[in-house]
């Protein structure tokens, strides 16, 4: 049993691959893919302990898909990984086995500007695009060991195609093992009746977010924090409910504008009365510390308090 | 099925696929007619279980696939005869929701990936002896997921895969980058660790035979057959042109009269 305590660092990808080493004890028709890091996605845990269930792909995206796909027609349930960024490349073994109406569990680590170093080249920017658009996938965004336990819980729950998205970095644990996650739902992490403005973030946007706020309350402002764990589908009602008594919002997203989180808040909300600003990635990323990309793209906690402070 | 028996079947496939194509008014004719031996040996030769499974990799061969389900009683003719129609589960290319028909296909160079997928599963964990079948056309060759595939097949060693290579020469806007050169195709696979059967005449019921009943160990199979697109129609047989166009109601009827079949409509 996997006992993360809060305020433990723990990046999302490792709790995947810890996820699915609880999982593989519970269900036997569970099979792990990996297009050949499975030293980065952390699918090594499940690799070390259940060889027999566990299939190299190699460096062949594409492929892994189709195989996936059919492995799940033959009443496996494929859970596939490589970098998000390299998920792309199999656009359209994704696109069709939406058609084929496969059961699949794909996850993307690597997301977002925040892996640092490695450069533009390994950055997961426009996976969320890409799922979000494909029929009926379902996307999911963990922003601690916990909610990424729990997502992939709900994700092997989900029939059909399902997307998670990992963090390179290690990021607090927020969640305790009690919380419960829903798909078409959000979960409030900060609250008070003086909130004047929400931020709305998932993954290590979440975690600036949660910094800004406490500067900001130092300050003298309120700020309301919401986790959009699952993009895909969003339910207006959860949203707007959780949106009770405020009309300002800022989102905050470790990917391009086009598609991703702010984009999915906004037509979620559309003709509804809210006035929504975004934060996302905007220029060429490069390579540099996370915390000095997050700067340049200005997604992080200054970045964040900068646009609350405009906003209010 | 005996050679005769074969033939007929075959005879009976082309009219259903003439048929169907002819009043949809669109399709692919000739990339089915082209495969019509290689899917009647597949099937009607002596070798097919129930539990087997086929993927048409080339789904614009959709109209072959769908002519089959009819001959095994799937579906009836008159079903068949709302191909491409709205509404209809008969669809340009296959789509779940049919006998037979588990997975989509139609953008090509991925059905033997999946074919990969379900032979994996079978050989390793469900531990049965299924065989898998997948046809592809030469034209999606070239597409580089079939030769992950390729790669991913010998390492598992799928000798319960077999791909099957309808070599017609021609894809959509003309020939293909080998052509009709089976040799340089054999030694590809041969590279990927594939057990190789050649055809050197794709509508041969005895050369058909010969490479199917070849068994392989730990190694997947290839049959590459060399056939000519549009194959039982003169003016269609190995013609530019040709690929993704239906026959007017007046060829429908020549072809009829070459194949010497009297139209049952």
């Amino acid at each position: 049993m996997l006992n993360y305590q809060l305020k433990d660092k723990v990046a999302t990808r490792q709790a995947y691959g810890q996820a699915l080493v609880e999982m593989g004890k519970k269900h036997n028709q569970l099979v792990v893919l990996d297009a050949g890091v499975s030293n980065s996605t952390y699918t090594q845990l499940f690799r070390q302990k259940y060889p027999e269930r566990y299939l190299p792909m190699f460096i062949a995206e594409q492929n892994m898909v189709g195989v996936a796909v059919g492995l799940a027609k033959r009443g496996l349930i494929p859970f596939l990984s490589t970098f998000a960024a390299f998920l792309t490349r199999a656009h359209d073994q994704l696109r069709m086995a939406s058609y084929s109406n496969a059961n699949l569990k794909i996850c993307g680590s690597h997301c977002g500007v925040s892996i640092g170093q490695d450069g533009v080249s390994q950055m997961g920017l426009e996976d969320l695009a890409m799922f979000r658009s494909l029929y009926g996938a379902t996307v999911l965004y963990p922003s601690d060991a916990v909610s990424t336990v729990k997502l992939v819980e709900l994700a092997y729950s989900i029939p059909g195609l399902v997307y998670l998205r990992t963090t390179r970095q290690p990021l607090t644990v927020i969640y305790d093992l009690q919380t419960e996650f829903a798909v078409g739902n959000v979960k409030i992490v900060k609250k008070s009746e003086s909130d004047k403005i929400a931020v709305l973030a998932a993954g290590i946007t979440l975690h600036e977010t949660l910094a800004a706020y406490e500067k900001l309350q130092t300050q003298g402002i309120k700020i309301r924090v919401i986790d959009v764990y699952c993009l895909e589908p969003l339910n207006v009602k959860n949203l707007m409910q959780a949106l009770k008594g405020i009309n300002k919002i800022l989102t905050v997203e470790d990917h391009y504008r086009e598609g991703g989180l702010g984009e999915t808040v906004a037509s979620v909300l559309k003709s509804k009365n809210y006035l929504i600003k975004s934060l996302s990635v905007n220029k060429l990323p490069q390579s540099g510390l996370p915390a000095a990309l997050l700067a340049d793209e200005e997604i992080d906690r200054e970045a964040i308090i900068k646009a609350v402070k405009a906003l209010i | 099925m005996d050679t005769t028996k074969l033939i007929e079947k075959a005879k009976r496939l082309r009219y259903l696929i003439l048929v169907s194509t002819t009043k949809a008014a669109s399709g692919h004719p000739t990339s089915c007619l082209s495969a019509v031996e290689l899917v009647t040996f597949l099937r009607f030769g002596g070798n097919w279980q129930e539990s087997d499974r086929m993927i048409f990799s080339k789904g614009h061969a959709a109209p072959l696939l769908y002519a089959l389900l009819v001959e095994v009683g799937s579906i009836t003719q008159e079903e068949l005869m709302t191909l491409r129609q709205f509404g209809s589960r008969v669809q340009g290319h296959p789509m779940p929701g049919m006998p037979e028909i588990e997975v989509a296909t139609g953008s090509l160079g991925q059905g033997l990936s999946i074919g990969v997928g379900m032979a994996l599963a079978d050989k390793k964990f469900l531990k049965n002896k299924n065989q898998h079948y997948v046809l592809l056309g030469d034209g999606e060759l070239a597409e580089g997921s079939v030769w992950e595939a390729c790669n991913l097949a010998s390492y598992y060693k799928l000798d319960n895969l077999t791909a099957i290579v309808d070599l017609n020469r021609l894809e959509q806007d003309g020939e293909t980058s080998l052509g009709w050169n089976l040799d340089l195709y054999e030694a590809r696979f041969k590279a990927f660790g594939w057990q190789v059967e050649l055809v050197k005449n794709g509508h041969d019921f005895d050369e058909i035979k010969k490479a199917f009943l070849t068994k392989s160990i730990k190694k997947p199979k290839v049959i590459l057959a060399k056939t000519i697109k549009g194959k039982g129609v003169s003016f269609l047989e190995n013609q530019d042109n040709w690929h993704g166009k239906a026959l007017t109601e007046i060829e429908f009827k020549q072809a009829l009269a070459e194949l010497k079949i009297v139209d049952q409509t």
